[in-house]
């Protein structure tokens, strides 16, 4: 146990510190913007609902590995849970995500298809996309821990640049395996544009060039038992970025609940670390020559 | 056996400069800017001090590939960016290289730069023709 932690501990020590940490802001929204190639970035990050009458104050903390197996193809695994108050704390599953990105060039539009298994039950609310009629967030952690969700997910990332603006849109479709409840559908695009165009000369970490800021809108769109916008939840939130250190990032979202199925307030908070060429150092440390 | 301070020092610094960067470096023909895109000029070609910034952005987001001098990395087949193959392409060229990456072979997009910090980092490029040819090999 003390060797596997000192080798981790080696591993995070001699990860090269300058990397790229600029994140996109989006929370929910995918751009066609690929982890880097080696790269392994460590997100923990936290959903907190605001209750409306008859709902219930939660947060959600998941962790998030991110590796970018190739320059067109980023692997991801989250790890979450659930805090409801008055109520209790559950782990509430894991999903794990592939990211492929078909074509080799920049073009006007680039599509990015995304899937995903999850292994997750309904006390879930972590919200990292709203499908079908959304979560439950009147019922208790003990009522939805029983119920496991065996779900496969696919989405269909399409993002721009456009003079320094992302604009992306993603189209989403999930069947849960474990019961019959048709194929739901969800939606979410945005926008975003860092604050300065130019990087200084300085190392100045308060200045412009280290933020990103844009809005995204996200929700559920029904299923094929009922395909419609109505009884979902739908947010639009503004959200921004800041590269705090050359490998590290806040993340932080204020979503504004549009329906009744909604919270009236989602506030998001996510802070990453980046480990530049992970997969050479590991490698290296078994005896590899990569 | 002991080895003085200078010699091990000779052999460090040896190792470094000698076998980490790639000067056997060639062009992947696969690998070529559209004639529109080569011939786009550097919008900060007359604001020189811009190349500071272009630094910076080198340090973060190329230096891992590519070293701290721009001299590339054997095992990550990463070009040496002051060769005269390299530097002789245009500022457009290396821009469209920039943005779209060489992905099939592991060097990744930077479009999610900004257009002008992306021009930064051409021009940053170009200061290390000159520091190269102080240094390089002239034969190469």
């Amino acid at each position: 146990m003390k060797k596997t932690v000192f080798f981790l501990a080696m591993i995070l020590a001699s990860a090269t510190p300058i990397c790229s940490a600029q994140e996109s802001p989006f929370f929910v929204t995918y751009t066609h913007h690929m982890e880097e190639p080696g790269n392994l970035e460590v997100e923990t990050s936290t959903t907190t609902g605001i209750p409306r009458s008859g709902q219930r104050f939660y947060m959600a903390p998941y962790l998030e590995l991110e590796y970018g197996v190739t320059a067109q193809w980023t692997s991801e695994l989250y790890l979450e849970s659930s805090s409801v108050w008055g109520d209790s704390t559950v782990f509430t599953g894991w999903r794990f995500e592939n990211r492929y990105k078909p074509l080799r060039r920049e073009h006007w539009i680039n599509p990015v298809l995304y899937l995903e298994y999850e292994n997750v039950n309904e006390a879930s609310r972590i919200q990292k996309e709203i499908e079908g009629g959304g979560p439950d967030l009147t019922s208790s952690n003990r009522e939805l821990r029983g119920e496991h969700a065996h779900e496969l997910e696919s989405k269909l990332i399409l993002s721009s640049d456009f003079r320094d603006w992302n604009i992306s849109e993603n189209f989403i479709v999930t069947k849960n395996l474990s019961e019959a409840e048709g194929v739901e559908f969800g939606y979410a695009f945005g926008i975003t544009r860092p604050l300065a165009r130019l990087a200084s000369s300085g190392d100045c970490r308060l200045c412009r060039e280290n933020f990103i800021a844009g809005v995204e809108m996200y929700g559920g769109l029904g299923s094929t038992l009922g395909f419609t916008p109505h009884g979902s939840a739908h947010y639009i939130a503004p959200v921004v970025s800041w590269a705090m250190t050359d490998n590290s990032s806040l993340r932080f979202s204020t979503g504004f609940g549009l329906t009744d199925q909604s919270n009236p307030v989602l506030i998001r908070f996510g802070y990453s670390y980046e480990l530049a060429g992970f997969a050479s150092r590991v490698s290296r440390l078994f005896g590899g020559k990569r | 056996m002991k080895f003085s301070p200078c010699l091990l020092t000779f052999v460090a610094g040896a190792s470094l400069c000698g076998f980490g960067q790639n000067p056997s470096y060639q062009l992947d023909p696969q690998w070529r800017a559209p004639a529109a895109a080569t011939v786009r000029p550097n919008p900060l070609a007359d604001k020189p001090e811009a190349a500071a910034g272009g630094k910076k952005l080198f340090l973060r987001h190329c230096a891992e590939c590519h070293g701290n001098e721009g001299s590339g990395l054997t095992k990550k087949h990463s070009a040496d960016l002051r060769l005269a193959i390299v530097q002789e392409q245009s500022d457009g060229t290396f821009f469209w290289k920039i943005t779209n990456g060489n992905t099939g072979k592991g060097m990744p997009s930077f479009s999610k730069l900004p257009e002008l910090q992306r021009w930064q980092l051409v021009l940053f490029i170009r200061t290390l023709k000159e520091a190269g040819s102080a240094s390089a090999d002239p034969a190469r």
